[in-house]
């Protein structure tokens, strides 16, 4: 299951777009950046991990067991 | 535990004096999924000891605070050369420059071009956004047609700037190379077909296989002036339009070349084919200095024949110097050498005032013979009018030499006939028999000739001169 680090998140929604199960948004909620970063939706989520390769940051997803 | 996360990166960067964990990419940046394959591919070859990577100016400045790996950083469009200077020096390391367009297509082009045509077993990761991402979105060599930066405001006109510059292709004329490829980080398929790429300039590295160019399209959002998602589509619907996405060249099976060995020589003398190494120069203050200079044109052997007088020089262990002076025609060009014979050490090889002037035409009588010094010889060939008289206390001696070479049926040997002078004349200070052994050791590559040349300088001498 993807896990967001919302501090290591910009925000330009890349995982969102490609996201083939549509599980990810971007929140409402301001990093300590600033940023509204990605959130989880919470259900969905097949750890399929094109989020992770789809996002420029090495550090703001990842998939978990 | 995490199933998918990423490697072969530090967990912090220690950038501007804080340590973070995200990078300095803009959001949506190609640089940063390009970066994160480059490490993943490292790791997960198990290359990370061995690699060195070559940092660019450019956006891709910093990966040194990211990937956990050796890191050269090079000066603007130098990757490719500092990389042949890491591969060459580290041959068992993995070797990858990190370049940008601007960096690597407009300033460093040359570099990386003749790396590649040279085949240096580097991998060369190639970024193409179309434009200079760090200095504000200028145009660059690759910029589409039509494309607005801030230098091309109103779009590229091809008119003013020429077509987008195609790395690929150009480095696809060469033979060196054995991968060249173009991909693209837009969408997930084609984020999959460069992480393979990537792995696969690894490889080649890995194996010592040569030279890898893979160019990566990356969409910039922020000088594109546009959100990541119309960025990457930018990517995929206009720059593959210029630069199609595809392997150029996959000669990965080939064998690639071990150089061949130099051979291994002891000693100067016997590079330089010596038969009889001499012994370095003796002092001797009871030998005067003599300087000589020898003109004419090139292709009459003044050179070799002010060499051979060095040569004599140095095998009787005088300290001696030749010092040439032509332009830059191999033949028919204004020839000089000067030589310096002495007992004691040589400070300067010019010579301004010649004790011995040796002239086989008339431009160099004339250019030379006013500097010659009192009690000295000059000794021009008689085809050369004499028009200007040597100063005061010269002795003027007038030779047949090109006469004679052609007599003999030897044109070349006209310096021969000249050396003959110099013996016949006791013009240099040395031994007749140091002469004769340098004359014929001028043509060790064909001793035949060394003989006939000796045989021909013998019979010059009986010559009656018009001195």
């Amino acid at each position: 299951m993807v896990v967001v680090d919302k501090e290591n998140c910009k925000g330009c929604g890349r995982c969102v777009a490609a996201c083939p199960k549509k599980c990810l948004a971007l929140g409402d909620e301001l990093n300590a950046m600033g940023i509204k970063s990605v959130k989880y939706k919470g259900e969905g989520c097949i750890s399929c991990g094109i989020c992770f390769y789809n996002c420029p940051e090495p550090y703001a997803l990842r998939i978990e067991k | 535990m995490a199933a998918i996360e990423q490697k072969g990166m530090y967990k912090v960067f220690p950038r501007s004096g804080k340590n973070v964990s995200f990078t300095h990419y803009c959001p949506g940046c190609g640089h940063g999924i390009i970066n994160k394959l480059i490490a993943e591919a490292c790791a997960e070859l198990g290359l990370q000891d061995r690699t060195i990577f070559v940092d660019p100016v450019g956006c891709g400045v910093f990966t040194y605070y990211y990937w956990d790996a050796a890191h050269i950083s090079a000066a603007h469009g130098r990757a490719s050369a500092a990389a042949t200077g890491a591969c060459r020096a580290r041959p068992d390391a993995v070797t990858i420059a990190y370049q940008g367009d601007g960096d690597l297509g407009a300033i460093g082009f040359n570099n990386a071009f003749q790396a590649a045509s040279r085949g240096e077993k580097f991998g060369c990761i190639f970024v193409n956004n179309s434009l200079y991402g760090m200095t504000g979105g200028q145009m660059a060599p690759t910029t589409l047609d039509g494309e607005t930066t801030t230098t091309t405001p109103f779009g590229r006109d091809p008119a003013l700037t020429g077509h987008p510059l195609h790395v690929c292709e150009v480095f696809a004329q060469l033979k060196a190379p054995v991968y060249i490829a173009r991909v693209s980080v837009a969408d997930t398929r084609r984020i999959m077909q460069a992480k393979q790429a990537i792995r696969k300039v690894f490889e080649i590295q890995r194996d010592g296989k040569g030279y890898a160019m893979l160019e990566i399209l990356a969409p910039c959002p922020t000088n594109f002036k546009m959100n990541a998602q119309d960025a990457a589509a930018f990517c995929m619907n206009e720059m593959e339009k210029e630069f199609p996405l595809g392997v150029f060249r996959d000669e990965t099976g080939r064998e690639a070349l071990s150089v061949r060995p130099i051979p291994q020589v002891a000693s100067c003398s016997e590079l330089f084919a010596e038969k009889d190494a001499v012994p370095a120069a003796e002092t001797d203050a009871s030998f005067a200095e003599r300087r000589f200079k020898f003109a004419g044109y090139g292709g009459q052997g003044i050179l070799s024949l002010g060499l051979t007088v060095a040569e004599a020089a140095r095998l009787e262990r005088r300290h001696t110097l030749w010092f040439p002076s032509y332009g830059p025609e191999q033949r028919g060009g204004s020839a000089n050498c000067s030589v310096v014979v002495s007992g004691t050490p040589i400070g300067s090889p010019t010579v301004e005032h010649p004790d011995v002037l040796v002239c086989m035409n008339q431009p160099a009588y004339e250019r030379f013979v006013g500097d010659v010094k009192s009690g000295g010889t000059v000794i021009v060939d008689e085809t050369v009018p004499v028009k200007v008289q040597p100063p005061e206390g010269v002795r003027l001696i007038v030779w047949p030499a090109i006469k004679m070479a052609e007599e003999f049926g030897v044109p070349k040997a006209a310096n021969t006939m000249m050396l003959a002078a110099l013996k016949k004349f006791k013009c240099t200070g040395l031994s007749d028999e140091s002469l004769e052994r340098a004359l014929v050791a001028s043509f060790k590559k064909k001793p035949a000739l060394g003989e006939k040349n000796r045989e021909l300088l013998r019979l010059a001498e009986s010559r009656d001169s018009k001195a």
